[in-house]
């Protein structure tokens, strides 16, 4: 056994913290993140942007489709530093989950018109999946696309797509037959948001922000080539997507830095009780990069881990909820005022500790992740059938 | 042995889900968190018909001398509902110290604040003292002249007076002041749920001899004993939130279904709601424990109040949170009721110690 990374890994990790402390990281949205403001469209934009400048955009792909080719243990680094240094998460909708689905079952057609846009990020994605009758359960999606002549008709709805208001595309799943098993009958088809028939509306959360939305389809009409590899093989490449999201899910780097801040701020404040609860969460930290790494190293000697990574969904998205919770009560009884997800007007700022606006906001916000990408009860459910065997 | 509520008490807990399910539904909360300092003037006078806002006081000032029983009953209705009326600030806090003074301008202000004309607001926080509220930084000099700014003051943006902890020389004092005095200016803020709370800063202002409502060992007293009748009020309100969350998501799961069928079906889902709703008889059970000890004065009632505050701090976040995660997507909208039963946790696990301070302070009655 040797835990230690090679000296080309470690070289590699220098080189992204060289790019995320000298002037790589475009210093307007680090001063932003680092002050828990919240980001703008522009905002997102010039950070994918710059990111695309590097040539890291590609982070997951082949080198054949202008992608990195990193190894799995590359891109482990990669994601853990991004986390460290503070980076606002990389917009996944894109460049791992479409993309991906393009480049192994498009054409090659559909590779050259929209893989370049993505990894420049000239286009920004959005995922059109859950449906209002269709969460967990997914299969039994409803929207259907019915085949006229060389266009396709879309009639349905979409609900919680993320950041769809922002959105050039969509990629949908649609019914394009009824089928007895309703796996069959799925396609996966991309479009474009300004097609008429299309509306989106917003949906505001708890922590009263506006980040995803219902998308409504009345008769939208697209053109045929849109459609991604076989009509009905939908599910297999929804499927296949799902396996790239997993990347970086336990959120490592990013819960590191808020562990780091966390300490600094109880370290402050004379506690004993939540000076233990963030100690242990220290542990679990521990405990769960240790995992990752033992699934990283089976994967770069040849195993196949599976359904074991369902742990690093659900033990990362536990310890981000966690994190939050201890911030919100770090703030103690401050924890009653929310101004709202933009926090309080610079001329008309409480007294008391600064990071509360941002950790309820954080806190409301991050309900979501035990919810979405398949909620963690669905992951538990997968590693009771396909691990443990039950 | 008898623990069932009086003939009394259950019409008056009929009485409040009457009006709320008539009156307060959750667009009309929604209308109330829309509007100018989160108040609306005609829920509030509805308030004052019903009688509520002179429940508590007693029968020489005017008031039907409710005791923390009925309070108890009060609150569980609202937080099931989730009202979010200013009842807590000038009814409970302001007005349980005014009534156990010995101030003597107390009739007209408490004849105010029963026909709900007026509102006060006890400002008992500081930024620095971590819910030592004995202790202010606040500052009434030889002279009569009170520095120094209080946080967190509930409904701040709507009251006409203050009651104001600070300290005389070495003692604790109780004055109230009016809002509108020379040297007071007030900044709020929302809260988690839904209301205001103030920054109320005090400059250089005089206050008369008349208005010092108490000080000394009096005033700890009476500033403790508003306080945790208060942490008894919104404990109540509490349970009624855990009731709401465990009712609300066991109807949803068994309406919403996935994989053709109430996803009620799935046993991991059944037995966390057979989790929630255990957390919620338990913390049932603490409650009534504590509202009787107030009941009787006795001395442990700060120690049982403290044991029911710190059980609701760990128990009704669990509730609200599991009902969110259970609702799924829905959880999260700001739509549906369920999510802002999770605001108001968290509101109420930050008011007046959460839940490792009153394990402290348990242990420290002990
Ligand atoms: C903030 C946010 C952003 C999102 N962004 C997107 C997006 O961009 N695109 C998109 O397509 N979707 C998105 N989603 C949707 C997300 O994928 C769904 O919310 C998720 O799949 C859960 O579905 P549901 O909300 O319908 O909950 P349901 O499926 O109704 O689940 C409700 C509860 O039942 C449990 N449950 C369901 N089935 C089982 C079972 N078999 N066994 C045990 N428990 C079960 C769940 O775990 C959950 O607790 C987003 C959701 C959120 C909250």
């Amino acid at each position: 056994m040797d835990i230690n990374f090679t000296q080309e890994d470690l070289q590699f990790r220098d080189e992204i913290r060289d790019w995320l402390t000298n002037g790589g990281y475009p210093s307007h949205v680090k001063q932003k993140t680092d002050n828990g403001i919240a980001l703008t469209k522009q905002d997102m934009i010039d950070f994918h942007k710059a990111v695309s400048a590097k040539g890291w955009m590609g982070y997951n792909w082949p080198k054949e489709h202008g992608g990195t080719g990193w190894s799995a243990t590359q891109l482990y680094i990669f994601n853990k530093e991004f986390g460290l240094g503070g980076c606002p998460p990389l917009l996944a909708f894109g460049v791992s989950m479409v993309a991906p689905v393009i480049y192994t079952f498009g054409n090659e057609e559909q590779q050259k018109r929209f893989l370049p846009d993505i990894l420049e990020f000239n286009t920004w994605w959005c995922q059109g999946y859950s449906e209002p009758g269709s969460g967990s359960d997914l299969a039994s999606l409803k929207t259907k696309a019915v085949k006229e002549g060389d266009h396709y008709i879309i009639n349905g709805s979409k609900t919680w797509t993320t950041l769809a208001q922002n959105a050039d595309w969509i990629f949908v799943l649609v019914r394009t037959e009824t089928t007895k098993i309703k796996q069959e009958g799925i396609s996966f088809i991309l479009v474009d948001m300004k097609t008429p028939g299309i509306e989106v509306k917003p949906i505001i959360t708890i922590d009263g922000d506006h980040e995803v939305n219902s998308v409504f389809f009345t008769d939208v009409k697209v053109p045929a080539e849109n459609l991604v590899g076989e009509e009905g093989k939908g599910w297999t490449y929804a499927k296949f997507l799902l396996a790239h999201e997993r990347f970086g899910i336990a959120a490592i780097g990013t819960s590191m830095r808020q562990l780091k801040r966390l300490k600094n701020i109880v370290s402050e404040l004379d506690n004993p009780e939540l000076e233990k609860k963030v100690t242990e969460l220290e542990i679990s930290v521990s405990a769960l990069e240790m995992t990752e790494l033992r699934l990283l190293s089976a994967l770069e000697n040849g195993g196949h881990p599976g359904a074991e990574s369902s742990i690093l969904k659900i033990k990362g998205t536990e310890i981000q909820q966690t994190l939050t919770e201890l911030f919100v009560e770090a703030a103690g009884e401050y924890a009653l005022m929310y101004p709202g997800p933009h926090g309080f007007e610079s001329n008309a700022k409480p007294e008391g500790p600064d990071f509360v606006a941002n950790s309820i906001s954080a806190f409301l916000n991050m309900r979501k992740v035990s919810i979405y990408g398949g909620s963690n009860e669905i992951q538990k459910n997968i590693i009771s059938k396909f691990v443990l065997g039950v | 042995m008898n623990l069932n509520y009086s003939e009394e008490q259950i019409m008056l807990k009929e009485q409040i889900q009457k009006f709320c399910e008539s009156e307060y539904d959750f667009y009309k909360r929604e209308d109330v968190v829309q509007s100018e300092n989160d108040f609306d003037a005609n829920v509030w006078n509805l308030f004052a018909e019903q009688g509520w806002l002179s429940m508590p006081f007693s029968e020489e000032s005017g008031g039907f001398g409710f005791g923390p029983i009925e309070l108890s009953i009060l609150f569980e209705e609202f937080g099931r509902a989730l009202v979010i009326e200013p009842y807590l600030s000038s009814v409970v806090l302001s007005g349980n110290i005014l009534d156990n003074s010995s101030y003597s301008e107390k009739n007209s202000i408490i004849e105010a604040i029963c026909s709900g004309s007026m509102h006060v607001s006890l400002a008992y926080a500081e930024s620095s003292n971590k819910y030592d509220y004995h202790n202010p930084l606040t500052n009434l000099s030889s002279d009569n002249k009170l520095n120094g700014t209080k946080a967190l003051v509930l409904n701040g943006a709507n009251a006409s007076k203050f009651i104001v902890s600070c300290k005389s020389g070495n003692d604790l004092a109780l004055v109230i002041v009016d809002a509108n005095s020379d040297g007071v200016s007030v900044t709020s803020f929302p809260t988690v749920d839904g209301q205001t709370c103030s920054e109320v800063s005090f400059e250089n202002v005089l206050i008369s001899n008349d208005s010092i409502i108490s000080s000394g060992s009096d005033a700890n007293s009476l500033l403790k004993r508003a306080i945790n009748l208060a942490t008894l009020c919104i404990s109540a309100e509490a349970v009624g939130c855990m009731t709401s969350c465990y009712l609300k998501t066991v109807e949803y799961t068994k309406s919403r279904e996935q994989f053709d069928q109430p996803i009620s079906n799935f046993q991991v889902l059944q037995h966390r709601m057979v989790d929630m709703f255990i957390e919620s008889e338990l913390c049932k059970s603490l409650l009534i424990k504590a509202m009787l000890e107030v009941d009787s004065n006795s001395e442990d009632m700060f120690k049982h109040v403290s044991a029911l505050k710190s059980q609701i701090g760990k128990s009704g976040k669990f509730s609200a949170q599991q009902a969110v995660q259970l609702h799924g997507g829905m959880g999260v909208s700001d739509e549906l009721m369920i999510g802002h039963y999770l605001k108001k946790m968290l509101t109420i696990d930050a008011l007046f110690g959460n839940s490792d301070f009153h394990v402290k302070s348990f242990s420290a009655s002990n």
